[in-house]
């Protein structure tokens, strides 16, 4: 898709309507609107909501709704919260003694939480529930704290590289294979820069979390560590070598578009749905709105190349269903979120968002197994782990508002790679808590 | 009938004076005064500058204890505060500056007369009308490197070979946000000194005329000089406001990249709202009061000097 023909307008209208369109389309979700509302017993149960797209809310709301009315005890009502803010309303809200009975948060936030006293501990339960034993370990691991677990992983991604088939084509580059390495990834990025064009062959990240743990896949991917023996190692020599390597994607190649300093989530999504960029590292929660933007037809995931030490990693994470024991309704907010999890309300919020189930049943379904856009994240399964910056709490916030400042001055040259690592593992070191 | 007379009995003495009765009721008006005034502007600041005595990190709750001045000797190792400082001083004399320039120009201009100059004059208030969160997302869009107006105007009219990155730049991401915000504010500038100019008696341009003054001359010995007053006001005023302003830069950068445009206000809300960490951002807040009370002690001498001298 050419990006003039489409304007920042028609973008955000295309996403109100495919939000629109999947909420009127099935008729699964419409249903619960026909039936006739019940009376309501119990104190209700608050449900914080964080990422209120049009097509989230759309799933979100039918979801609450048919729950309401599948039982008479009690009533859930969902509270909408823009992403930005959700975290610190949350803090806030259990600082001030009032926290909503569960919410939806990710899961690099449940540790933080945990250190409050603030997480209603579902060991116990969890262990008891009808499907623990479906649920993936890795997914399980995502959300356990000090040997607890304190939530469901409700959803489950990993991150694999996004590209553009029908531009391969158009260039005659080669598709990238499954086993493909750094030195196969910078040619294709290469080929698929045409800045004549205004087109860029990969849309690097450089701004949120994320912008540092791609990088750090990289680094991986060279045999490098963030701990080891409970010591933080990411300054180490391998660290360095791959860093300056992805930086210089941006810095040297120039096969990154200028704005990549202040790209975030929506800058690198949008890059590469406007056609300004032909390949981008995401979870596969980006998937359905590409379908969108440039076609099913003309998109493909790839898992993301081997680095010179023949490794490579990618980061689990998972979107869960947290519960707060200061919540007026814990049992209620117990069966909300255990309800979530079951086949068909999982199934169609997962599936609707390009997400992946934490449940190993539905996972095998054909709905992501015969999917060929999910094929990146699949194959990206056996390498797969556990996002190591979850392994202190402290380390939540840091990454975002110390960690990402000193790699935006690595990536435009303020700091060399070593240089931007010691720093960056002194933050790690202070903040092991 | 002497035994029927009345004597004139005095009058029994009040407990307090009359002059203490009307004190006391003129203190007694300004109550609500100073009882508002305590509690949304007082008590706050008292909270803060208590709140920075603290360790107060609001996902460390089990951590809360009394520090007392150890979150001001972490400030002044603080690199990024020293640089948001400097950010913050580039910010404020670039944004005041320009759109004092901008407004004075526009304001000689709209107090000329000319058909259409009240439609004129509507227009030049937009962008102050427009809320500042508006205004970032619009610059952003049109800053927006790759698909951006800006970058698309200047490379069909041939003047740009490579796309430039206005806010992604650290050396033009000042510039670009300091631009927005001039745009934003000589509106401001314009009608403040407009309204002075239009306080000017015409007398006195006539007899410096009649004189054989010059247009230059009578800019810089009669507009200048009865303009001096608001523009000290308006200047001081903006120069408060912008130092405090964060919205623009939040909502455009979010201070970035690599803190180039991380001012003290949005290094403030990061430590408060990102990190959680309220007894720094008190600690933020106290200093740049003190700071702010410097230079209002020092504008409240510019003006009273002006008053004499008016």
């Amino acid at each position: 898709m050419d990006q003039r023909m489409l304007s920042r307008r028609q973008l955000l209208k295309t996403m109100a309507a495919t939000g629109a369109i999947a909420a009127t389309d099935l008729a699964w979700w419409e249903e619960p609107l026909l039936r006739p509302r019940r009376a309501w017993g119990a104190a209700p149960v608050r449900f914080q909501f964080s990422v209120p797209e049009p097509k989230r809310n759309a799933l979100v709301e039918s979801l609450v709704q048919r729950f309401n009315q599948s039982q008479n005890d009690f009533e859930v009502k969902v509270e909408f919260v823009p992403q930005a803010q959700a975290r610190q309303k949350l803090i806030t809200s259990i600082a001030a003694g009032n926290p909503p009975d569960c919410a939806q948060v990710w899961d690099n936030w449940v540790g933080e939480f945990d250190g409050m006293g603030a997480v209603e501990d579902l060991t116990g339960k969890v262990k008891d529930w009808k499907h623990y034993s479906d649920v993936l370990p890795i997914a399980w691991q995502t959300v356990t704290v000090k040997g607890h677990i304190e939530s469901f992983p409700w959803v489950v991604t990993n991150d694999a590289l996004y590209y553009r088939t029908d531009r391969l084509k158009e260039y005659g580059l080669k598709a990238p294979k499954d086993d493909w390495t750094f030195d196969e990834f910078l040619t294709l990025t290469k080929g698929f820069t045409k800045t004549d064009k205004n087109q860029y062959g990969f849309g690097m990240r450089g701004q949120g979390t994320w912008a540092v743990l791609y990088a750090t896949e990289f680094m991986y991917a060279n045999g490098a560590q963030v701990l080891k023996d409970g010591k933080v190692v990411i300054n180490s020599k391998e660290a360095a070598e791959a860093l300056d390597w992805y930086l210089d994607l941006f810095r040297k190649y120039k096969v990154c578009p200028p704005s990549v300093p202040t790209d975030g989530w929506r800058g690198i999504v949008e890059g590469f749905g406007r056609g300004v960029t032909n390949t981008y590292i995401h979870n596969s929660g980006s998937l359905e709105e590409q379908k969108g933007f440039v076609g099913e037809k003309n998109f493909a995931t790839v898992p993301l190349p081997l680095g010179p030490a023949k490794k490579r990693a990618s980061f689990y994470f998972s979107e869960t269903l947290t519960g707060f024991n200061k919540g007026k309704n814990r049992e209620g907010a117990w069966r909300f979120m255990s309800w979530l999890m079951d086949d068909e309300p999982n199934l169609m919020y997962t599936k609707g968002l390009g997400l992946l189930p934490s449940r190993k049943s539905l996972f095998q379904r054909p709905e992501f197994q015969n999917d060929p856009s999910y094929q990146g994240f699949l194959k990206s399964f056996p390498f797969s782990m556990v996002s190591p910056y979850l392994a202190y709490a402290g380390w939540g916030g840091k990454i975002d508002s110390e960690g990402v400042p000193l790699f935006q001055q690595a990536l435009v040259g303020k700091l060399g790679s070593k240089e931007f690592l010691d720093k960056f593992a002194e933050v790690l070191t202070k903040n092991m808590s | 009938m002497a035994n029927g007379a009345t004597v004139a009995a005095p009058l029994a003495r009040t407990l307090i004076s009359r002059r203490t009765r009307e004190l006391v009721t003129g203190y007694l008006y300004l109550v609500p005064v100073v009882v508002v005034l305590g509690a949304t502007v007082l008590f706050p600041i008292l909270k803060a500058m208590r709140m920075s005595l603290y360790n107060h990190v609001l996902i460390k709750p089990q951590e809360y204890r009394y520090v007392g001045l150890a979150n001001y000797v972490r400030l002044l190792h603080d690199e990024v505060f020293w640089q948001s400082l400097w950010n913050s001083c580039l910010w404020v004399f670039g944004s005041v500056s320009f759109q004092f320039l901008g407004g004075f120009a526009g304001a000689l201009l709209l107090h000329r007369s000319f058909r259409g100059r009240i439609l004129v004059r509507t227009i030049t208030l937009l962008p102050w009308i427009i809320p500042g969160v508006v205004v970032a997302l619009v610059w952003e869009f049109i800053y927006q490197p790759n698909y951006g107006l800006l970058n698309d105007i200047l490379s069909r009219a041939g003047l740009m070979t490579e796309r430039v990155a206005w806010l992604s730049s650290p050396a033009l991401a000042m510039p670009a946000v300091i631009a927005t915000n001039v745009w934003r504010g000589v509106p401001f500038f314009a009608i403040m000194l407009l309204a002075g100019l239009q306080a000017i008696p015409t007398e006195l341009y006539e007899a410096a005329r009649v004189d054989g003054a010059s247009v230059v001359q009578r800019f810089t010995h009669v507009t200048l000089p009865l303009l001096r007053p608001i523009i000290v006001v308006a200047t001081a005023t903006r120069i408060v406001w912008t130092f405090n302003y964060a919205d623009l830069i939040f909502v455009m950068t979010g201070g970035g990249p690599a803190n180039a445009t991380q001012i003290t206000s949005t290094y403030t809300l990061l430590q408060a709202y990102s990190n959680l960490d309220f007894g720094y951002a008190a600690t933020l807040s106290v200093v740049l009061l003190l700071i702010m009370l410097a230079f209002t002690v020092f504008y409240l001498r510019v003006t009273r000097g002006l008053e004499s001298v008016s």
